[in-house]
């Protein structure tokens, strides 16, 4: 072939120039080096810290849709999180993360807290603290998985929402559970099937005490079956919608599904 | 040191016989391969170039949300730069939810990448120039004996050397435990056994975090190698054509050094070039 004799032609006459200039093979040899490797340095700093091309985006969100429906072809009522026995609960060190400036105490101006448990129900109804209390307790010690990618132990009591849900009989159209928080405008709704999972609650209880106000006091939701910012803290109220209603870090641009 | 100027290697017959006990790699009459590797080899290793790029760049970046492996309230025995982020030019996606989009949208290029590659490589047979056979360590060694210039001529070892052999092979194993650990700590709780299988959360993710520094640094020798020993091979990997001429083989090609074919090295100073050597002058 032509391309092959011309190939060999320009090889030669590369070397011709390599030996023939003096110290010039090394210097051409580290050029090539320094051509080669340049070039795909420089294609590799171009995307280095960025988020990608906009284009992309569409593909990323397909994408994502694809995996929601993956993670709840996986999903299962029958499994469970155990933390390991030999790891150590948080304690002190669990993080206490709130949207508001200040930590969210309920004002008791508006009266004494209580969670509204309402939408496509039965019947509506709202629950005070010793309501809860009232309601079967379970305790678990499980881990909190957050997007960040720590992870924390601590033992939570508290009431399983199926549980609760069995009190005010959603209707079989209520595919999605919004949760809503008094920490400023913070809520994140939820599949119904990963709501009334064995393990997810409403937590009035973290490590043997009552809920601080750190941790998101009076009650909050808690599961393991979705990551950390799925789980409302500041609990106001419980809304059993026909479809989804987003969620204050899922409307910024993480998973909404954010499953475990 | 003298070289000749063309044909086969003054000890040819003697690295055959170290090479292989098998088979017995010679230095055929050189030729132009239209095919060294496969459309499908071809096309699956840039894909997972592009792919491994953005899983580890955006990996990155959704480390650094958290750049420790302790469970809180814990330590961690393991990684010495606990706590101490990527510099951000390593990373890519831009934001946590960014690099999240990205590696979940790009794992899935890489496993179907990976397994249709494994899975040539597997139907095709092409896995015979790649498993580790009986005699591996020894051609190691003299691979390593050669580029230290100590073993004077390039072993004859067949398509891929020892090393190249034992990185190629390792490649895809890192690759499934990426993959099997990555699903762990993504599914820690749907697919517990698995995550149980890795030790749990924080060391499936030690594991994820490690194999990706493996394999990085498998390909960062690769890519090395390839241009300061072979870079001929580079349009091998694109067009499948590859000049045998310019095989390491016949160039005694080292790092850095004899990249050009034998026949167009320069030689030593001859004796013309060198200064007379004048009785009594200065030495």
């Amino acid at each position: 072939m032509t391309d092959a004799r011309d190939f060999e032609r320009r090889i030669a006459a590369l070397t011709e120039r390599m030996v023939t200039a003096r110290g010039g093979h090394a210097l051409d040899r580290r050029h090539f080096l320094l051509t080669g490797g340049g070039t795909i340095g420089a294609a590799l700093l171009a995307a280095c810290g960025s988020p990608g091309p906009k284009r992309a985006q569409r593909l990323l969100d397909y994408a994502e849709r694809k995996n929601e429906s993956v993670e709840r072809v996986l999903f299962r009522h029958t499994s469970m999180d155990v933390a390991g026995k030999n790891a150590r609960n948080a304690g002190t060190a669990f993080p206490a993360y709130f949207i508001a400036p200040t930590v969210p105490i309920w004002d008791a101006s508006q009266g004494p807290w209580a969670l509204e448990v309402s939408g496509m129900v039965a019947t509506p109804m709202r629950f005070s603290l010793a309501d809860l209390q009232r309601l079967p307790a379970v305790t678990q010690r499980i881990n909190h998985y957050c997007v960040e990618g720590w992870s924390a132990i601590a033992s939570w009591t508290g009431v399983r929402l199926r549980d609760l849900a069995a009190v005010v009989r959603p209707a079989p159209g209520a595919r999605y559970v919004d949760f809503q928080s008094f920490d400023d405008d913070y809520h994140e709704s939820w599949d119904i099937e990963s709501a009334t999972h064995p393990q997810t609650m409403i937590a009035y209880g973290m490590d043997g005490a009552f809920l601080g106000a750190a941790h998101g006091g009076p009650a909050r939701l808690y599961s393991p079956v979705k990551l950390g910012y799925k789980n409302t803290k500041y609990l106001t109220k419980v809304v059993f919608l026909p479809t989804r209603n987003g969620g204050y870090w899922s409307d910024q641009g993480y998973e909404w599904y954010g499953g475990i | 040191m003298p070289m000749t100027t063309s044909g086969e290697p003054a000890a040819a017959a003697t690295a055959a016989a170290t090479a292989g006990a098998t088979a017995t790699p010679t230095l055929g009459p050189p030729h132009i391969e239209r095919n060294r590797h496969a459309p499908i080899v071809r096309v699956t290793h840039w894909v997972a170039v592009v792919a491994i790029l953005v899983m580890a760049a955006s990996g990155l970046r959704i480390f650094n949300a958290y750049p420790a492996f302790h469970r809180k309230g814990e330590t961690f025995c393991c990684y010495p730069f606990e706590g101490r982020a990527i510099p951000n030019w390593l990373t890519f996606g831009g934001w946590l939810g960014g690099a999240r989009h990205w590696h979940f949208a790009m794992m899935w290029v890489l496993v179907v990448n990976g397994l249709v590659y494994v899975g040539y490589v597997y139907l095709h047979g092409a896995w015979r120039d790649l498993v580790p056979r009986r005699g591996d360590i020894r051609d190691v060694t003299q691979m390593i004996r050669f580029y230290l210039f100590i073993r004077r001529d390039h072993p004859l070892q067949g398509k891929y050397n020892a090393l190249q052999k034992g990185a190629y092979f390792a490649m895809p194993w890192i690759g499934a435990l990426i993959v099997l650990s990555g699903i762990a700590i993504w599914k820690p709780v749907e697919l517990a056994p698995l995550t149980a299988l890795f030790g749990g959360y924080v060391w499936a993710r030690y594991w994820h975090f490690m194999g990706m520094v493996a394999l990085l640094g498998l390909a960062a020798g690769h890519v090395f190698m390839v241009f300061a020993v072979d870079p001929y091979v580079l349009p091998s990997m694109i067009t499948g054509r590859y000049n045998e001429r310019f095989a390491p083989e016949r160039r005694n090609g080292r790092p850095f050094y004899h990249l050009l074919p034998r026949w167009a090295q320069p030689t030593e100073p001859t004796a013309v070039d060198a200064p007379p050597a004048v009785p009594g002058g200065p030495q």
